[in-house]
């Protein structure tokens, strides 16, 4: 466990060092002020309003903080040549990737709390309550969406390269919602061949919306939290996914000559 | 020397082989060697001979496609094997974000090492390499001549039995690599096994015991590095004997007639330069100049690619014996 955590604070380290997540936050403060700003008129409803963006936009900003570190760091370790001294010290492969899969979970981590503070901060701003067990919740889910966003970078930087699995990764987190409501109203429609196909894409590809909990985080005066059974349902169906995915990397990893 | 007959590498009928079907590349044919405990064993050979890749192969980073490479007598690149032994790449970027302290720390804890050793080791290791005081440093503002330094440093913090490195002084200027030489002095001294790759030839002939000289994949020469210099002794002497010729003995030697009575000799053999000069002496020939040189590693390293290329046919037996010629 030690040598997972000596690589993963590597990661957490590169995450919080350079400028990226830093850039992506401060732009993110942007449109939320902007929003925030909105209250001089006086709006009706303008706390939900700034709710449903600062979430919408703290959950896209750390999905693309998420993906392009996921992404990034098993090309540049080959590319740099920063594997080789490190997978001379006594540390598995499986190891390594373990550790590089829980920095960027650490980095993501790091993130949402960044956007959590100047969340709190607007709220108190605009006299809006804060619902903290579904902001937990949120949180919480947000950190499995992006473990599974990440292990799918990690595969698809070894299937293909670094702008394929950073590409990819981002068209995946944006349409995934698309494609979930997509299949469900095709379904309908198609044959029995194309049902099995619909009905196997739903299977083999994770529905990222399960995760989002912002709308019920807007609406807390009407969504009580979720019960601790969704909530453990929704681990394993995030664990099933990061299991595979971590998996699939592992195998194409594993045997990859450095 | 070795210590003992204890092998901590042994490589059997290696063949290493990159990419498949008809643009497959054989990077290494078939080598064999072993390197025992307390030896210092240098690795050369011209660029592409495969030097790079057998290491490689050492640590697990490519896999044979034939043979068996062990190292600690467990199979290479298992966890076990990489227990004990610190590696250099040849080339080696190292994260930009990290400072040195905390890249020592990163290498040394995944060596096992607790933390109240590394803040015990660090400080002095990084004066041993010539980086004392760039512990808070961040790497992105090191050179690459300090990032090798760094390279050197995170290999040997752990105190290995053996040490593996792929070029050992590249990117090192003159201080560096004399800084270099006395860490590996120390740690030959102390006993550590030590086996690396350098175009430096004249690091390889004061530094190790023995050299393994490979070339387009295979073994051409393994042997003590003194077996290689001793029959290479070269001796020019130029000498004056009376007017007229020389005696024959002198001629069948290859004197060369210079003018003005002189002549000179070039003889390649310690035995016949002592005969030679004890004959010129009864004579009471005049010995003008003598001069003797050692042909250094580098000059047979020249031959034998030379050789190598002239007769890419001819066998590693062909060119070991080409070259044992004077």
């Amino acid at each position: 466990m030690k040598k997972i955590w000596l690589i993963a604070r590597g990661v957490l380290l590169e995450a919080v060092r350079r400028k990226e997540i830093y850039a992506l936050v401060l732009t993110s403060l942007l449109i939320i002020a902007c929003v925030v700003l909105l209250d001089f008129f006086q709006l009706h409803g303008i706390s939900k309003f700034y709710r449903e963006i600062a979430l919408k936009v703290m959950s896209a900003a750390t999905a693309v903080a998420t993906v392009v570190l996921a992404a990034r760091q098993l090309p540049r370790e080959f590319e740099n040549r920063t594997i080789y001294p490190l997978l001379a010290k006594p540390v598995s492969r499986w190891r390594f990737l373990a550790g590089k899969l829980f920095g960027v979970l650490l980095a993501a981590a790091f993130c949402l709390a960044l956007f959590l503070v100047v969340f709190v901060a607007g709220s108190l701003y605009l006299h809006a309550p804060v619902p903290w067990k579904l902001m937990l919740q949120f949180v919480y889910l947000q950190l499995l969406m992006m473990l599974i966003l990440a292990s799918l970078a990690f595969w698809l930087s070894l299937l293909f390269n670094l702008d394929a699995a950073i590409t990819v990764g981002i068209i995946f987190y944006i349409t995934s919602a698309v494609i979930t409501s997509a299949t469900a109203f095709i379904y309908e429609w198609a044959s029995g061949f194309g049902k099995a196909l619909l009905l196997a894409l739903n299977y083999v590809l994770p529905q990222l919306t399960l995760f989002d909990l912002s709308a019920k985080t807007v609406h807390s005066d009407t969504w009580p939290p979720l019960s601790f059974q969704t909530m453990a349902e929704l681990t394993v169906y995030a664990g099933v996914f990061i299991t595979v995915y971590t998996a699939l990397a592992m195998l194409s990893f594993w045997r990859r000559p450095l | 020397m070795a210590d003992t007959d204890e092998p901590l590498i042994e490589v059997r009928d290696l063949v290493v082989d990159y990419g498949r079907g008809k643009k497959v590349h054989h990077a290494v044919r078939g080598i064999s060697f072993r390197v025992n405990r307390g030896e210092c064993v240098g690795f050369i050979g011209a660029n592409g001979a495969g030097k790079s890749t057998t290491m490689k192969a050492l640590l697990g980073f490519v896999f044979p496609a034939g043979g068996s490479v062990r190292v600690f007598g467990a199979p290479a690149g298992s966890v076990e094997s990489r227990r004990r032994l610190g590696y250099l790449p040849e080339v080696a970027l190292y994260y930009p974000f990290m400072k040195a302290r905390e890249l020592l720390e990163l290498y040394g804890g995944l060596q096992g090492l607790s933390s109240g050793e590394l803040k015990r080791r660090i400080p002095p290791l990084l004066d041993e390499v010539g980086l004392g005081g760039r512990g808070e440093s961040l790497l992105k503002n090191f050179s690459k001549g300090m990032q090798q330094r760094l390279g050197i440093a995170q290999a040997i913090i752990a105190e290995p039995e053996l040490l593996i490195f792929d070029e050992l002084s590249s990117g090192l200027d003159p201080l560096g690599r004399h800084d270099l030489r006395e860490v590996l002095l120390r740690l030959k001294a102390a006993g550590t096994t030590i086996f690396f790759s350098s175009h430096e030839l004249s690091e390889v002939e004061s530094l190790c015991d023995r050299v393994i000289m490979i070339n387009k994949g295979r073994v051409v020469t393994e042997a003590p590095v003194a077996d290689l210099m001793k029959p290479l002794n070269v001796f020019d002497v130029r000498f004056t004997c009376g007017e007229g010729d020389i005696p024959r003995e002198f001629q069948e030697f290859g004197a060369v007639d210079q003018g003005n009575n002189e002549w000179s000799l070039h003889i390649t053999d310690q035995d016949a330069y002592a005969r030679a000069v004890a004959r010129m002496a009864e004579l009471g020939c005049r010995i003008q100049s003598t001069a003797s040189r050692s042909r250094s590693l580098e000059d047979y390293f020249i031959d034998l690619v030379r050789e190598s290329r002239d007769h890419p046919a001819a066998e590693a037996g062909h060119h070991a014996e080409a070259l044992s010629r004077p």
